[in-house]
């Protein structure tokens, strides 16, 4: 597989509040992978997404390190124009209530396809059904209020295909949807994934989530990568004591499983007043001395499998 | 058997809506004849999806919306015999704990003065002896009582969540309505509030209905389900048999779309498609334009929610083909679905 995007020693920060939202971030993605973005709210995952995606909204910039993409191996010349789209929490509020289902699907296909007219129309009725939704010639007319939030958000998807996207970034796809339109909605993109071959990068706290689709999943932690591993490897053998302790707060519906949920102690810093060394030490029950000196250098434990703490979970 | 502490029966809500300017107003039934028990200390989850009127089932409970028929009882009381003395006695005992904490409190008042309220209102504590009712509560709930000089905008989500919880428990109610209470929520806090849930329900007379579309919250928090499609309860029952022997196709649904912890689970088929569909509802069986298994049968004859023998008295569920079901809710080989038998395709879970 070729490397499709490549994102080194990633910092982002809002200069006014001299704020690090992002404190180097290393990863890549392969094409045709998916990649999973776990922790917390407030831990830099949807920032990732923003910075990769250079959508970074106003006042926060990114002061060092690099993305790279590499669509067409590294030997392209032309500096690399990847094809990006990305999907959002809430798809009702990322539609715009004034214009037609049908505006707003022929306006990318003519931006990104160059479709017009009758051919812009045809493919925006093929987008709607190939993601579910029928009556595609009816559902044209109608407005992002007359859908349901699970019908929007095949809307989304629909419109992120009409870029023909080498990326899709999804951030949180299916928290807001219930749990039936959820298991329609991760069919849909693990499809759409193998149909075109893009790549994925997908935010959630859910680990259910990440486990059904990402291949790699990237444990963040107040702007820091702390553990990443493939999906099976760190569903299995978590070593950093968070991804332990964010597995071991998932509630399971197995009607043998009546152990409660451990949650973790405390809750996530605020990015102005991190503590010193290993951001989770206070929090972390395994931590000592060493931790709250210096934040732990990333180790390979295993097959592409690293992790940044000082007293990793064995095995 | 001593009186239960809700019940209600022949519960209905119909909403008018117009469908256009000059549209004639339709009828949809959110709440449709549903029956009630809540005994004391009891804590019964209701699930559903969104549009299956479970929101407003716990309305009705609480006597925030008149029901077009149909009663609701509380210690013995009809609400439609409470004057308003009563009804203020009756908030006194019982609270509701809704979906975003953010919004359910005042951003002008302090978190004291707001868990602090209804001890005033009620004219339960004075301003001294309210004092200390609200710093015990904010410590019970794991806030320290420093935290009532606070906005609502100076805490995290969690915390939020917990002030809601407090002022929802000082008046020492006997029953709480949660309404998705925990699911917007992050996972770790998430665990935190079941954990607190679990442990205030064990200290305090409480009863709790917990209303949710998240079957992995409520699995660890009551004792008894149920499950409501287009205004019908469908499936109810103790927890654990229902989780364990689901026998309602649309509680088998629910149950098999939660995501699992398993990595080698992929490229399934969603166990159920589309969404509520509310003109289902005159005639038959509501649920049979998304169901797998429906027959002529269903479009003709509503079921009803009747008990199924191999489970006691416990589980009921309303569908025509209950006891066909499986133990597993992986589709089996041999089902007879509305396009034949289920392929081997279906089956390959």
């Amino acid at each position: 597989m070729s490397k499709l995007l490549t994102v080194r020693d990633l910092v982002v920060e809002v200069p006014a509040r001299n704020i690090k939202i992002l404190d180097g971030i290393n990863f890549s993605l392969e094409a045709g992978q998916t990649l999973g973005l776990v922790g917390e709210s407030g831990c830099g995952k949807s920032v990732t997404c923003y910075a990769v995606a250079n959508m970074l909204p106003r006042g926060i910039v990114r002061s060092g390190g690099s993305v790279t993409f590499e669509p067409g191996g590294p030997s392209t010349r032309k500096p690399a124009v990847p094809k990006i789209a990305m999907i959002f929490q809430d798809p009702t509020s990322s539609l715009n209530p004034v214009h037609t289902i049908g505006y707003y699907l022929e306006s990318a296909l003519y931006r990104h396809q160059g479709l017009k007219g009758s051919d812009a129309r045809m493919e925006a009725m093929r987008l709607l059904e190939r993601v579910g939704i029928d009556r595609a010639r009816s559902r044209l007319r109608a407005y992002p209020h007359q859908f349901s939030g699970g019908m929007n958000q095949r809307v989304m998807i629909a419109h992120a295909l009409a870029a023909k996207p080498q990326l899709l970034i999804a951030d949180e796809p299916t928290t807001a949807l219930d749990v039936t339109m959820q298991a329609q909605i991760l069919h849909l993109l693990e499809e759409l994934k193998a149909e075109t071959g893009m790549s994925l990068m997908i935010v959630s706290h859910d680990l259910g989530v990440i486990a059904r689709l990402a291949d790699r999943a990237a444990v963040m932690y107040c702007g820091k990568i702390v553990e990443t591993a493939s999906v099976a490897e760190l569903l299995e053998r978590p070593s950093h004591p968070y991804a332990r302790a964010l597995i071991d707060c998932m509630l399971s519906i197995d009607p043998d499983d009546l152990a409660p949920p451990v949650p973790i102690p405390g809750s996530v810093p605020l990015l102005d007043s991190l503590p010193e060394g290993c951001h989770f030490h206070p929090r972390c029950l395994r931590a000592s001395g060493e931790c709250s000196a210096r934040f732990p250098a990333p180790a390979n434990i295993g097959f592409a499998h690293e992790v940044s703490c000082y007293h990793p979970v064995a095995a | 058997m001593s009186t239960p502490l809700l019940q209600a029966s022949g519960l209905t809500k119909a909403f008018r809506h117009k469908t256009g300017l000059f549209a004639r107003p339709t009828t949809q039934l959110a709440v449709n004849s549903i029956g009630f028990e809540l005994a004391v200390r009891e804590r019964i989850g209701v699930v559903g999806e969104s549009g299956s009127g479970k929101s407003t089932l716990g309305r009705l409970l609480l006597g925030l919306t008149e029901p077009t028929q149909g009663d609701v009882w509380f210690e013995g009381i009809n609400h439609k015999q409470r004057r308003a003395r009563d009804w203020k006695e009756f908030r006194v005992r019982t609270s509701l704990v809704q979906q975003n904490p953010l919004s359910a409190l005042n951003p002008q008042m302090t978190i004291g003065q707001q868990v602090a309220e209804g001890l005033l209102v009620h004219r339960i504590a004075g301003r001294s002896g309210a004092y200390e009712h609200v710093a015990a509560m904010l410590e019970r709930v794991g806030l320290s009582s420093a935290m009532m000089t606070r906005y609502p905008h100076q805490m995290s989500g969690g915390q939020r969540q917990r002030v809601v919880i407090a002022r929802a428990l000082v008046l020492d109610p006997r029953l709480v309505v949660f309404d998705e209470a925990v699911s917007a929520l992050d996972v770790s806090v998430q665990a935190q509030v079941v954990a607190l849930l679990r442990s205030l329900w064990q200290e305090l007379d409480l009863a709790y209905v917990f209303i949710t579309h998240d079957l992995r919250i409520v699995r660890h928090l009551v004792d008894r389900i149920a499950v409501m499609y287009l205004g019908r309860v469908v499936e109810t029952g103790d927890i654990r048999s229902v989780y364990e022997w689901p026998r309602h196709p649309y509680t088998r649904a629910l149950l098999a779309s939660v995501p699992t912890m398993d990595s080698t689970v992929r490229n399934i088929e969603p166990p159920i498609k589309g969404e509520l569909d509310a003109s289902m509802v005159s005639q038959g069986c509501s649920f049979r334009s998304r169901c797998p298994f429906a027959t002529d049968r269903c479009a003709v004859e509503t079921p009803e929610l009747r008990p199924i023998p191999a489970h006691g008295a416990s589980q009921h569920a309303a569908c025509h083909r209950a006891e066909e079901f499986p133990r597993s809710i992986v589709p089996q080989i041999g089902m007879v679905t509305e396009r034949g038998t289920a392929s081997r395709e279906e089956m390959a879970l």
